[in-house]
Formats: structure tokens, sequence, C-alpha cells
């Protein structure tokens, strides 16, 4: 057990890492494969409710004025998210919404930096969760433990709506067969809408959870969209489970894997990524329904 | 308006945009001649400032337009007796958007000098185009070691990245003594450079290295596993270097993961310094530098800069804010000297300015045309309700 | 160039569109080819970085609008092809002729390589694909020793076309060096549109399966368009080295790699010519207009798309060419036929 008692550190901070991508990436994952919407301004985002950390959060910040940061990043990202979803309703090739996605972006990136400066920002760690605990005789901050906690928590409450629910029943069944759920009287942009907007809400919120790890600030919206990709891509479109599963992979990879290869740490993201799509194209755990396999399920 | 007409119209339209385009383009003369310097004999002089305007070194050239520019509104707008024309250009992030800056600050613009540069692979890119066009460049950052090496149009108000690192390597190694240190930096030009100049110092005194670890660049968010190899490695104390967000980040988790008590961080001075200091906060107390500089200098001259910029941009001055202002000292050290404003008379006299009184001290440049200048160990220390780098010594 | 196809598609020999189309062409490049002799310094360094842009594009436009391919490793054989002129400037010969050589040959092989690999996937898959492709080059580019690692490689000596001849150092020169690779590769991409290579290129495009029907094999088909693609886009890279004289590993940045293709969907995928529009229009505003507008060069580039999406919606070239048929893209009724 010497190698694990070596890296446990660094399996869990794969673990805190792969917490945050999965929320920030299961809402581009949830769009893409349900709506067929490649949604560029994903990162930029994600860096909204970092920043919204920034305006809320003073260093001396208790857990409640953190709840109502939690908040705020969540209401911004819902109507965030349904903007993105009006402007880019109408264009179906993925080219163009990868052109609009990525302009609005820039204009995102560009007013945020009239607001906050380009200077880096940092998001202060709550109050009561600053501190370490003991875990298997090494240190490690509490915050971290947190955020997997947490992530495990909404995602599980995901799958649950999403599978369980009337209205997680009533967007498997737009995505699956939008006609016939007209004919229902129920009206499927809408449904679709609210897709985009949770999404983007969950990315806000884990912009503004990774704050503390990853800081705010210009150009952080381009890393953050690369990864949320790359993990959206090995995952499997459209899969809340292919999200964790990319997710899980990439922050180790980012972490257990760097320390493991540090010679090889620049090559390491983008060559696991290039190997799972040769060997899996569909990613890992694919959707079994969506806009990504023709919309039947 | 239908059909044939309507096409004749739009492809009449496109001819008409380009021929506009090209003719838009054009300035008296053509691209086929040869380049000259600037004006000859006239009274003023124009000097080109290349700094980043946009990109994450932005904050940088903010301090740094300023510190330029408040040295000459000291000299009611002269330099050398000569009026000055400030012509600025946007830098960047990378070479691809700084050398087209250079470029047109020196072609188009015809600029007798240059002043700025805060990226070192621009830096390296346009030292030929700045000697093939006899413009001198006052380099007021970019620290990569080979940037300034006695060619006669590269000056370096700044410093060296393996300078910065040899300062210190001595005085740790006195301080530890026995005991050993770990060194980690970011994995490009500039963070392998300062280690190495760390290591000739520290080895040279006696020091005994654990161990080293260079972490990709740009792209590290996870400090850990390195920090786990240090505490492993026995080391009693860290030299790193890195600059802009990746100093925020690690500094943070080097206290959260709890190495602070146990093993004294020290670093180039960039770990800590401006804007980077007011976002790590309580998280960088106690952190040990070495730089050039200090807004805390406890001397005359530097008392009355810092009165001087705190007034005129209400926030302390950084090391990046001096470098600029002594780019302008030197230009205008030089001018005074010069036999004209031509790049090349600017050049010639920039070799014989002598010593420099410099809000960090006096100093001049050195054979390859760098600054020979005193640094200080700093240590991070809670000031007037903020956070500072106070000054304990002066290294040798 | 394939405004002649165009004007053939338009109803059999619309003679009268297909010499304007002709005259346009040769305006144009009589303008380009003079505009040394109006322009200063550093707007013809502009143009010349344009060019060699321009061509990137038209090498992403291959792929991406006549095989239906959208790729983001086109920079890393334009970036091959740079670093191989350089270090061929560096330590072997200032020859132009050989660096272009040397450089389309690599960048060629290593398209080659890589493609028989990325080709196999198809859709976003590839795309991501094309994008471990590019930002591995590019971390390649940003690490190794003998490339500079990341402060780039400097110093590469000013060009030569003849051995003996003086080195292209004004502006002027290397621009027209620009222009003619500029041309050269322009004209492979025409001539291969044309052939019945280019007709397999767009049948991959619409529809796969009918290609393997009539016999012949998409992944060859895709896999040379991969390779043309790259050695075109490794001769822009030598040329681009001519100009700057220096190549950083931030010349294979991913976003040079997304401007890239959005130029091509801005200009409008499928024509050579639209891209190459698009090209230039995005560079002037990042680069040309970014300076005078301070650090806004991203929200003017950022507006520019959202405009293009919604008022230009297939691109500069398909907005000046609406209401005509286009032989590139097939009408509804052929939609509907090919539907497989």
């Amino acid at each position: 057990m010497d190698w694990l008692d070596a890296n446990l550190l660094s399996i869990l901070n794969g673990l805190a890492l792969a917490a945050l991508l999965f929320l920030i990436a299961v809402g581009l994952s949830l769009v893409f494969g349900t709506m067929d919407v490649l949604n560029l301004a994903h990162g930029a985002v994600s860096l909204t409710g970092a920043y919204i950390g920034v305006a809320l959060l003073d260093p001396d910040a208790g857990a409640g004025q953190f709840v109502v940061a939690i908040l705020a990043a969540a209401a911004v990202g819902l109507a965030f998210g349904g903007a993105l979803a009006l402007l880019t309703g109408g264009v179906r090739d993925h080219l163009r919404q990868a052109l609009l996605t990525l302009g609005i972006a820039m204009i995102a990136g560009d007013i945020l930096r009239q607001l906050f400066g380009a200077d880096v920002q940092s998001v202060p760690t709550p109050n009561g969760l600053a501190g370490s605990v003991d875990v298997l005789g090494k240190s490690y901050p509490v915050y971290r433990l947190v955020v997997i906690g947490l992530s495990i928590v909404i995602g599980v409450v995901l799958y649950v709506v999403l599978e369980r629910t009337q209205v997680g029943a009533l967007v498997r069944a737009t995505v699956a067969d939008r006609g016939m759920v007209e004919t229902l009287g129920v009206r499927s942009n809408v449904v679709l809408a609210g897709v985009f907007a949770v999404g983007a809400a969950l990315a806000s919120v884990g912009g503004l959870l990774a704050g503390p790890v990853l800081g705010a600030q210009p150009g952080l919206d381009n890393t953050i969209l690369l990864l949320a990709l790359v993990v959206v891509v090995v995952g499997g479109l459209g899969s809340i489970r292919g999200a964790v599963l990319g997710a899980v992979l990439v922050g180790e990879v980012q972490t257990l894997g760097v320390a493991l290869f540090p010679a090889y740490a620049s090559f390491l993201l983008f060559g696991a990524m290039a190997l799972v799509l040769l060997l899996k194209p569909g990613g890992l755990l694919p959707a079994r329904y969506g806009a990504a396999t023709g919309g039947h399920a | 308006m239908p059909g044939p007409s309507r096409r004749r119209l739009r492809r009449t339209s496109l001819i008409a945009l380009v021929a506009a385009l090209a003719l838009t383009a054009a300035a008296c003369g053509g691209s086929l001649d040869e380049e000259g310097g600037g004006e000859e004999g006239s009274g003023s002089v124009k000097v080109g400032l290349a700094l980043p305007a946009s990109g994450v070194y932005e904050p940088l050239g903010v301090d740094m337009t300023r510190g330029f520019e408040l040295y000459l509104e000291e000299q009611q707008g002269k330099l050398g007796g000569k009026e000055v024309e400030v012509v600025k250009a946007d830098e960047g992030e990378a070479p691809d958007t700084g050398v087209p800056a250079v470029q047109k600050l020196v072609t188009q613009d015809k600029v007798d000098a240059l002043v700025g540069i805060v990226n070192s692979a621009t830096a390296l890119g346009v030292k030929d185009t700045v000697s093939q066009s006899k413009v001198p460049l006052i380099v007021a950052n970019a620290g990569a070691d080979e940037v300034a090496d006695g060619g006669d149009y590269v000056w370096r108000t700044s410093f060296t990245n393996g300078g910065v690192g040899e300062a210190l390597g001595g005085a740790v190694a006195e301080e530890l003594g026995n005991e050993s240190v770990y060194l980690m930096a970011a994995d490009y030009a500039a963070g392998r450079e300062s280690v190495a100049g760390f290591k000739k110092s520290f080895e040279a005194a006696g020091g005994k290295i654990a161990g080293e670890s260079f972490t990709p660049f740009g792209t590290t968010t996870d400090w850990q596993p390195f920090l786990s190899k240090a505490q492993n490695s026995g080391a009693k104390a860290v030299y790193v270097f890195y600059a802009g967000g990746e100093a925020v980040n690690f500094v943070k988790q080097y206290k959260s993961f709890g190495l602070g008590e146990e093993i004294q961080l020290y670093g180039a001075g960039f770990l800590t310094e401006g804007g980077v200091l007011a976002a790590q906060g309580k998280a960088a107390e106690g952190v040990r530098t070495s730089l050039h500089y200090s807004d805390q200098l406890d001397t005359p001259e530097n008392k009355e800069f810092v009165d001087a910029y705190t007034k005129a941009y209400d926030a302390p001055p950084t090391v990046y804010a001096v470098q600029a202002y002594d780019a302008a000292a030197a230009l205008d050290l030089a001018l005074k000297d010069a036999d004209g404003t031509s790049g090349e008379a600017i050049a010639k006299a920039l070799g014989g300015i002598g010593e420099i009184e410099s809000p960090r001290g006096t100093w001049s440049f050195d054979e390859d045309h760098n600054p020979d200048q005193p640094y200080f160990l700093r240590e991070v220390q809670a000031v007037d309700g903020g956070f500072a780098n106070a000054v304990l010594n002066e290294l040798s | 160039m394939s405004t002649g196809v165009v004007a053939e598609a338009a109803g059999g020999g619309n003679k009268r569109a297909q010499i304007v189309g002709r005259v346009l062409v040769a305006v144009v490049l009589v303008l380009l080819a003079l505009l040394p002799f109006v322009a200063a310094s550093y707007p013809i360094s502009i143009a010349g970085r344009m060019l060699s842009f321009a061509l990137l594009v038209v090498s992403v436009d291959l792929l991406t609008g006549f095989t239906g391919l959208p790729t983001l490793a086109q920079i890393a054989y334009f970036g091959i092809g740079a670093y191989t002129a350089g270090l061929v400037g560096i330590h072997w010969t200032t020859n132009l002729f050989a660096q272009l050589g040397i450089g389309i040959v690599v960048a060629a092989v290593v398209a080659l390589f890589t493609g028989a690999v990325a080709v196999r996937t198809s859709g976003i898959v590839f795309l991501m694909v094309t994008l471990a492709i590019g930002e591995l080059t590019h971390q390649l580019a940003d690490s190794l020793p003998q490339l500079g690692a990341s402060n780039g490689l400097a110093g590469i000596p000013p060009g030569t076309v003849y051995p003996g001849a003086e080195p292209l150092l004004l502006a002027g020169y290397t621009y027209w060096w620009a222009l003619l690779v500029f041309l050269l590769g322009v004209a492979v991409a025409v001539v291969v549109a044309r052939s019945p290579l280019g007709r397999s290129m767009r049948a991959v495009r619409e529809s796969p399966t009918r290609l393997a029907a009539v016999g012949q094999r998409t992944y060859v088909v895709k896999l040379a368009a991969f390779v043309i693609a790259g050695g075109i886009a490794g001769a822009a890279g030598t040329a681009w080295a001519v100009q700057t004289r220096f190549v950083s590993p931030g010349d294979l940045a991913f976003s040079v790699s997304a401007i890239a293709l959005l130029s091509v969907v801005v200009g409008g995928a499928g024509t050579l010519w639209g891209p190459v529009l698009g090209a230039s229009i995005v560079i002037l505003i990042r680069d040309w207009l970014s300076q005078y507008v301070a650090g806004h060069g991203e929200l003017m580039l950022g507006i520019l798309f959202v405009v293009a999406v919604y008022l230009m919606p297939r691109g500069i070239a398909g907005t000046i060419l609406r209401g005509k048929r286009r032989s590139d893209e097939p009408s509804a009724r052929e939609r509907a036929e090919t539907a497989a």
C-alpha cells in the first residue's frame, strides 16, 4: 500500500478537480447530446460564476455568504443559459453554432474584463471550510472534500430528476420525439431551453466553487472550455454518467498523471483523449437517447 | 433589383472594397525603398512604447506606462531637453502580436527609440528588427538571459532571470547551513533560467539541493504532487519561480497544504509582486523573495517616488513601474549627450550615460547592457492593513 | 477560380457571368501584385501575413467545406512548415525554394501519419481528434529545445531566391514571395477541387454511403484530402517564417486554429475565395483594427462573428452569390434524393 500512501493526496485532488469539472461539463454534455447544440460560450458562463464569487465574497466570508453567492451564480447562470438557448435557437449547423457561441464568449470575456480588470482575482474559501482535516495520516483541505461531496449530491439529484421524475420524463420524451410531445400540448422549445438554462446554472455554480482553487482571470474561460470539451467528448455526449466518468478521468490525468509522469505532463491530457477517441469514438459512456443518436431511444 | 444587375452590383462592390483596402493601406512612398531612421535635426523626439494593453500581462503594461509617464511629467514632457512625442502600441500576450506591434512602431510610426516589451519571446523576436532599422530598444521588463548581449541597439533596465535567482543563492545557503533546499519552477525559459541562476550561487556557497521539479507552464492547477515531493525530500526550504496567476495559486496552495510552518518558501520576487500579492493576501505572509526593488525601500529617493506615484495613480508602485521609470531616465540622460535625435545617435549615447539615480538605488549598465544593480531580500509582512514586501537587507 | 465553376453551374454557360468572374479575379491579382508600389512597409507586412494566413484558411476549407471534415489540426502542419523552413534557413540554406519544398514534404508526411489515424473518425469526434493533434504539436513546439522551446525560433536569416542572390530584406520583396506561395497554394487547391478527387471529396461530404456504393473508398479519399491540405498548410507556414523571421509556439495556439476554422465559416465554406476574404477580414480586425481600439480586439472579433451568423448565414461568399445555384451545394430536390 506504499504506492497508495504516496499518491493518496494526488488521487483525492483528482477527485476534487473531477467534481468541479463534472459540474461545469455536465451542462455542456446535456445541451449537446439532447439538443445537438455546440455551445462554446460554456467557459465564459463558468468564468462569470467565478467573478460573482469575486464580487460578493470578502476575505472573511462565512458559509452563509457563500450560499448566497451560490444562489446568485445559479440565477445568473439560468439567465445566461436561457439567453443562449434563444440566440442559438434558429442556428442548426454546428459550425455556425460554434461561430455564434464563440463570438458571444468573446464579447462576454471583454465585458468581464471591463468590470473586473485584467489582474488575477482571488475567490476566498469560506471561513468555516478553510481548514484541513486528517485523511489517512495526511493533512487535506476541508474545502476540497466539501466540493467532492456537493458534486456527488448534485449529480445524484440530476440523475434522479432525469430518470425518475415527471419533469425528467418530459425532457427525455422531448428529446426522443419532439413531434409527439408537441401533440400533448407541451412546448418543446421551452423544455429544451430549460435544459440549456439548468446546464448553464450548473456551469456557473461550478465556476464559483472552483474559484478558491482556480481563481478568476481573463483567459480562464478558454482553459475551462477546453477541459470541459475534453470531459464531454471522452465521457460521451449527452449522458450524465458519461460526464462523471469523463470528469474523473480528466481530473486524475491532470493530477495523478502529472504526479506520476511529470516529464510528459503537457502531453498527458490530449494524448489520453486521442487514445480514448480512437478506441471508442462515441466516448466511454455515450447517451442511450438524444439528438446525438438520431433522436430515438 | 433582380437578376444580373444585382450580381453586377455585388461584384462591383467587391472590387471597390478590395481597391479601397489597398488604397487605405497606402501611405506616402512604397515598401521597396530602404527604411531610414527618424527625422534628423528637429527639436523633438519620437518614443515608441511597446507594452501589453491586452492579455495576461496587461496589469504589467499599465504599471509600466504609469512609471514612464510619471518620469516624463516630472520633466515637463521633455527628455534631454527635447519635446517628446509618445506613440503606444499593444504588445499583447505573445510574439504573434508583439513583433508586429514593434514593426509598426519602427516602420510606420518611425520612432527614434523604443521602450517596453514584457514578453521575453517577443524581445528575442525583435532583436534583429531593431538592429536592422537602427532604433535602440530599452527593454523594460523581458528577463530572458540572452535578450541583451552587448549589441548596440538593445539595452535593458529590468533584470535577467538568472540574476534574480543568483542574488538569493548565497543568503539561503548561509541560512540553511547543512540543510537542503528543494527547487521548483514553471517549465519555460524564465523558470529554468531563474532556477539555474539560484543553483549557481547556492552551490558555490556550499548549499545542498534535495531535488527539483518543473511544472507544466500555464496548465498546472494543482501543485500538491510537487509539494508532496518537496516535503518528502527532507528539504527545509523551497526556492521557486512563478509569476502571475500561477504565483497566486501556488502560494495559496503552499499555505493550504500546510507547508508554510516547517519549510520556508523562497522565490524570485515576482512571486509576490504587485497585483499578485493583493490576490494572495494572508497566504503570502512570511514568504521571502529577492528582487531589485520593493516599494518599502527606506531611502529618500524611493520615498519621494512612492509619494509621487501614489498621488498620481492611487496605488503603490511596483518593480515594473520603476523599470519603465528608469528607462525614461536613461533616455533623458542619453538625449542630453546625444548628437541629434536619430536612433543611431541615441544608441551611441546610451553607451556613455554612466550611473542612474533610481528609486531602487544607484545603478548603471554593465557590458552586456543589463543593469548592474543591488538586490534586496524581502519578506511579506502585514503593513498598514494590507500586505507588502518589507525589505530585510540588501543581498551581496 | 471557382467563380468560373459557379458561373457554369448557373444555368449552363452564362458566358457573361463567367467573363465577369474571370476579369474580377484578374483585377484582384493585379492589385495584389502592385501593392508594394503604393503601400508602406507596415501595411505591406500585414498584407503578407494575411496572405499566409489566408492560404492556411484555404487548406482548412479544403477539408471543412469540400470534404465535410471540420478540422482544427491544420495549424499543426502550418507550424511544422514554419519551423522546418526556419531550421533549414538557420542550419542549411537560405534558398526559399528549398525551404518551401522541404517544408511541404515534412508537413505532408506528418499529415499522412496523423491523418491515417484521424480520418477513421468523423463529425465532432474528428474535430476533437484534430484538436488533440493541434494541441500536442503546440506542446511539442513549446518544449523542444531545438525549436527554441517557449522562447521560439529566432535568428532566421533572410531568404534568397537563387544561390548568390541578395537576401530579401525589404517588406515589399518578402510580400511578393508570400503572394507567390499563396497563388501556388490556391492553384493547387483549385486544381484538386476540379479534379475527380475533388468530386469524390464533395461526395464524401454529401453522402458517403452513395460514394461507397459506386465502389470508392471514402477512407482513401479523406486521407488524400487530408495530406494535400496538410501540404498546403505547410507551404503557408514556410511563407510565414520568411516574413517574420521568427517562429514561436504561440503561432500554433488553439486560438489561431479556431480562428482559421471560423474564418472559413465567416467567408463561406465550400468556395475557395470566400474563406480568403473571411481570413482577410478576421486578420484585419484582429491585427490592424485592434491597434486603434486598444485592447478590445477580441470584442470586435466577437461582434463580427455574431453578426456574421445572423446576417450572413452562408458566409460572405454565400451572401454574394445568393439566389444563384452553386454546383457545390445541391438543390432541395437533390438533397431529398440523396438522403440516405
